[in-house]
């Protein structure tokens, strides 16, 4: 599904004139089969976030290729990349990321308003998938109304609402308490199972990396699959 | 993104930002209407003058000078395209007299053709066009001029000097047709008639003039009187040459208003200095032409003020949505569709800026049309000043045009650098961003 081939990144850090050059990523490989859920786990600073923002295309790698489906992503422009992210992604981030100013119903909307499908069709499929994540209720409510369990299911059903073959989690329960991230994760489990939807799972916590089929250990820009296969 | 959305979109930011967006719709406006009803008094003066100059003055008469006019060149000018007529008239240079009974007056007498006067709309009221050497038609006004000398004198003896009241001086009430007069020319230095009476019949009475304040007292006659009068002329003034009895001048007149150009520069190709009510129209219209461009120049300035606005409250919305813009582009929002996002949000305030501004122009051109000619008749002391024709302000659908382009134009550009920011816009960065 996902084959990413010598993929190097630095960032210059400092003063304009006198910046430093770090490395952030050296040389990361690695693969994920298509209905997997591959966690990606790593100490804050080693490079795990950045991985993630190359490979939903955010930022260009210095070198290195990734193929996405067969389709060579590491060299898209801006426009082919967004394209590409509205077509395949969908994205679950740490502190949520909905629009402050739409109700739940309407975050969850929004991907089909981008890609231009009309009002009837989308008011079926957000219902029905409203329905589905246990959100019908609060469907109204704008996400300051929502607890923070809710909020990131607002923002799982927006990553699911455009059927995309692979979601990028970012820390999906670094905000939430323990019992709303067990539930969180299980909503992730069923999913991969049920949909077959392949899941990328970027985290620092141990348990919540070991909830994937494969892990691979980030350590200062050096990716290493630990190996471990978790039966689901 | 369908357009509906976009337009949802736009509405949903306008309306949490609304005190914002109203402050900055509101300069736009204000700058808007301020160019139109500055251009709208240029308009409106330059307007006011044209109908002057044409309301006074036979549109189509073209006036042609040359030191030697004679029968022969008119006839050639009658040649020319859209010429409708030539009429050569010739003025008496010395002070005239006539006198009916006890009746006497001073109107001019004007030697003319009547055959080319009639195409252009010299008609009578009664009477008959003059068929001998000492037959005359006479203005509409001639009767009215006939004053009774000695009755208007004494008048005036008995009269107190400081009366308001409204002199009645006795003229002339009876029919003038058929009716012999004297006329006499005179001498320019003494102001003495000279004894040689020449007695003239009226047989017709020319048509009222359009204009209900102009008198016309004249005499037409034909140019077989001018021998009569040249004789007695002749035997008071020596230096014929440089005091001829007449003064001739050409007219030319044109079929329509719009030849009246052609004409006149056919006229001028001939070689003959001439004016016409299109050369005068013409340096009125460059004239206003430069005033006008000069007021929406500064009306422009007021426009790009208000654009200050504009600019400040898109580049602030940018930034408050910096986070939202992230998170857009993250989900696969096209850069394209962002930037068209934030230039909708600036046309919108442009557009309903303009629409608002003209209105509010309408609003003030309408009342200062109304208001200003009471407030001016009242501060000159003149009751009728209102019912003059003066126009203070016109909005031509050309300013519409004009200052809504200037508005939109500007309202977009200001608008297209936030709008560009936007679509710069580091996800990464965004979606760092706190709530």
């Amino acid at each position: 599904m996902i084959t990413v081939e010598n993929i190097n990144h630095s960032f210059l850090i400092g003063r304009k004139g006198k910046e430093t050059n770090v490395p952030v990523l050296k040389r990361v490989s690695f693969s994920v089969q298509q209905g997997e859920i591959v966690s990606i786990v790593g100490r804050s600073g080693s490079g795990k976030s950045t991985l993630l923002h190359i490979l939903a295309g955010f930022l260009k790698p210095d070198s290195g290729k990734i193929r996405v489906k067969d389709t060579v992503t590491s060299a898209f422009t801006e426009q082919q990349s967004a394209q590409f992210r509205l077509e395949n992604f969908g994205f679950i981030f740490q502190n949520f990321q909905l629009m402050p100013g739409l109700t739940a119903f309407e975050n969850v909307e929004l991907p089909l308003k981008l890609k231009g499908m009309n009002h009837h069709q989308r008011k079926d499929k957000v219902n029905k998938l409203m329905m589905e994540v246990g959100l019908n209720a609060v469907q109204d409510h704008y996400p300051n109304e929502l607890s923070g369990g809710q909020q990131q299911r607002v923002s799982i059903a927006r990553a699911l609402i455009t059927d995309p073959p692979i979601i990028f989690a970012d820390e999906p329960t670094g905000s939430l308490d323990s019992e709303t991230e067990q539930e969180v994760l299980q909503l992730i489990q069923t999913l991969n199972k049920t949909l077959g939807i392949t899941f990328v799972i970027i985290t620092h916590d141990d348990e919540v990396a070991h909830r994937a089929n494969r892990i691979y250990r980030m350590h200062d820009g050096n990716l290493a699959e630990e190996g471990a296969i978790h039966a689901v | 993104m369908q357009f509906k959305d976009q337009i949802d979109f736009i509405r949903q930011h306008i309306k949490k930002n609304k005190l914002r967006v109203f402050m900055t719709v509101l300069a736009a406006t204000m700058g808007t209407a301020f160019l139109i009803v500055l251009a709208s008094v240029g308009f409106g003066i330059h307007d006011t003058l044209r109908s002057e100059i044409l309301d006074n003055r036979l549109v189509t008469q073209i006036e042609v000078y040359s030191g030697d006019l004679d029968v022969n060149k008119a006839e050639g000018m009658k040649d020319i395209d859209h010429v409708k007529a030539v009429v050569v008239r010739q003025n008496i240079n010395a002070p005239q007299q006539e006198s009916l009974g006890q009746y006497s007056t001073y109107g001019n007498l004007l030697v003319t053709d009547f055959n080319e006067e009639a195409k252009v709309g010299f008609a009578l009221e009664e009477g008959r066009l003059p068929e001998t050497a000492d037959e005359v038609v006479v203005g509409s006004g001639f009767a009215e001029s006939l004053i009774d000398q000695q009755a208007a004198d004494k008048i005036m003896e008995s009269r107190p000097a400081d009366s308001q009241e409204e002199l009645e001086i006795p003229s002339y009430d009876g029919n003038l047709i058929g009716e012999k007069f004297v006329y006499q020319l005179g001498d320019y230095d003494t102001g003495d008639m000279y004894e040689e009476q020449t007695e003239l019949t009226i047989v017709g009475i020319a048509e009222k003039p359009s204009k209900d304040w102009l008198v016309d007292n004249k005499i037409y006659a034909d140019a077989t009187l001018i021998p009569k009068l040249e004789k007695i002329y002749q035997k008071h003034v020596e230096d014929l040459e440089n005091n001829p009895l007449l003064s001739s001048m050409l007219y030319v007149y044109a079929d329509e208003l719009e030849n009246v150009k052609t004409v006149t520069n056919q006229l001028k190709d001939d070689g003959y200095n001439v004016y016409s009510i299109s050369e005068e129209l013409e340096r009125v219209d460059v004239f206003f032409l430069a005033l006008k461009a000069g007021l929406v120049f500064v009306g422009t300035i007021a426009i790009l003020i208000s654009s200050i606005g504009i600019f400040n409250t898109m580049t602030m919305a940018v930034t408050e949505r910096t986070r939202e813009i992230g998170v857009m582009k993250a989900i696969g929002a096209q850069p394209k569709l962002i930037q068209r996002l934030f230039l909708m949000e600036s046309a919108w305030i442009g557009i309903v800026g303009t629409v608002l501004a003209l209105i509010i122009s309408y609003a003030v051109s309408f009342v200062s049309n109304w208001l200003l000619p009471i407030i001016v008749g009242a501060a000159m002391g003149e009751e009728d000043f209102a019912d003059l024709n003066v126009t203070f302000s016109i909005i031509p659908w050309q300013l519409i045009v004009i200052a809504s382009a200037i508005s939109l134009t500007v309202a977009v550009v200001s608008g297209w650098r936030p709008a560009r920011k936007a679509t710069k816009i580091d996800v990464i960065d965004a979606l760092r961003r706190e709530l």
